[in-house]
């Protein structure tokens, strides 16, 4: 998800230009619409683990947090949850601006969209790492 | 695709009803993670023993219900065709969303 998001954002945003042979240069060649259905699928997937695995760190990691009174890391991960449930209501429009063909005017939105989608699974998942790396898993 | 056309109208809603729901507390269910219990509504934690109550499941609850809601409304009424707001507001609410809940939030990484 991560991937795909990163390859639909920079391809829209900046897309690649005919004979460009560089590394970077294909990861913007992509058929970026053919991800978005994908994207949808594993946000949720995703969010749902995410859902099921909260309340073991609800009780477990955030009062250890507490403890350590590592107020900010407790604080990245309160953003996090609201950020990926904005993400979760976001994936409506996200599926209806990349639908094809793409309607006159929608490019705006679809490119918006994509990039603050693709921010939040960004910072979530870079939050996520933090936040393992504090404190782990397990007992 | 008449549909489909009403979707942004849904992320807008959504985001609007989430920052509402999480800032004045509007959980249509609580959870009490150590006692793996539902209750309607908010309700706080009856026992120690129950654990932390968490509302954000309900927050979600309550925002999907409203945006569906809304949205449905908006079809029948045909609202979709003001194409170029809901564009652009589809993205602009949700981000205007994030940044409202940075500056909520802002108590834990500064003091306020």
């Amino acid at each position: 998800m991560l991937g795909a998001l990163t390859h639909q954002a920079l391809s829209i945003w900046w897309p690649a230009t005919a004979g460009g042979r560089s590394v970077f240069h294909s990861f913007r060649a992509v058929r970026s619409a053919a991800y978005a259905n994908t994207v949808v699928v594993l946000y949720v997937v995703t969010a749902t683990l995410g859902a099921i695995i909260y309340p073991a760190y609800r009780i477990g990691v955030r009062v250890f947090l507490e403890d350590l009174r590592l107020s900010a890391a407790n604080g990245i991960f309160e953003l996090k949850e609201h950020v990926v449930a904005v993400g979760l209501g976001l994936l409506p429009a996200y599926w209806y601006f990349w639908r094809q063909p793409l309607a006159d005017g929608d490019a705006a939105a679809r490119k918006a969209v994509t990039a603050l989608l693709a921010a939040i699974v960004w910072y979530s998942f870079l939050v996520g790492h933090v936040l393992n790396s504090i404190r782990g898993f397990g007992p | 695709m008449k549909a489909a056309s009403v979707l942004p109208i849904f992320s807008i809603v959504f985001a609007v009803l989430y920052v509402l729901s999480m800032e004045n507390n509007w959980a249509l269910f609580t959870y009490f993670a150590r006692a793996r219990e539902f209750h309607w509504l908010v309700v706080t934690p009856p026992t120690p023993r129950a654990g932390p109550a968490m509302y954000w499941y309900g927050w979600l609850a309550t925002s999907a219900l409203g945006a569906v809601a809304v949205a449905a409304v908006a079809g029948l009424l045909r609202a979709e065709r003001a194409g170029r707001l809901w564009r652009h507001l589809s993205w602009g609410v949700p981000l205007a969303a994030v940044l409202a809940l940075m500056f909520i939030l802002r108590g834990w990484f500064i003091r306020v």
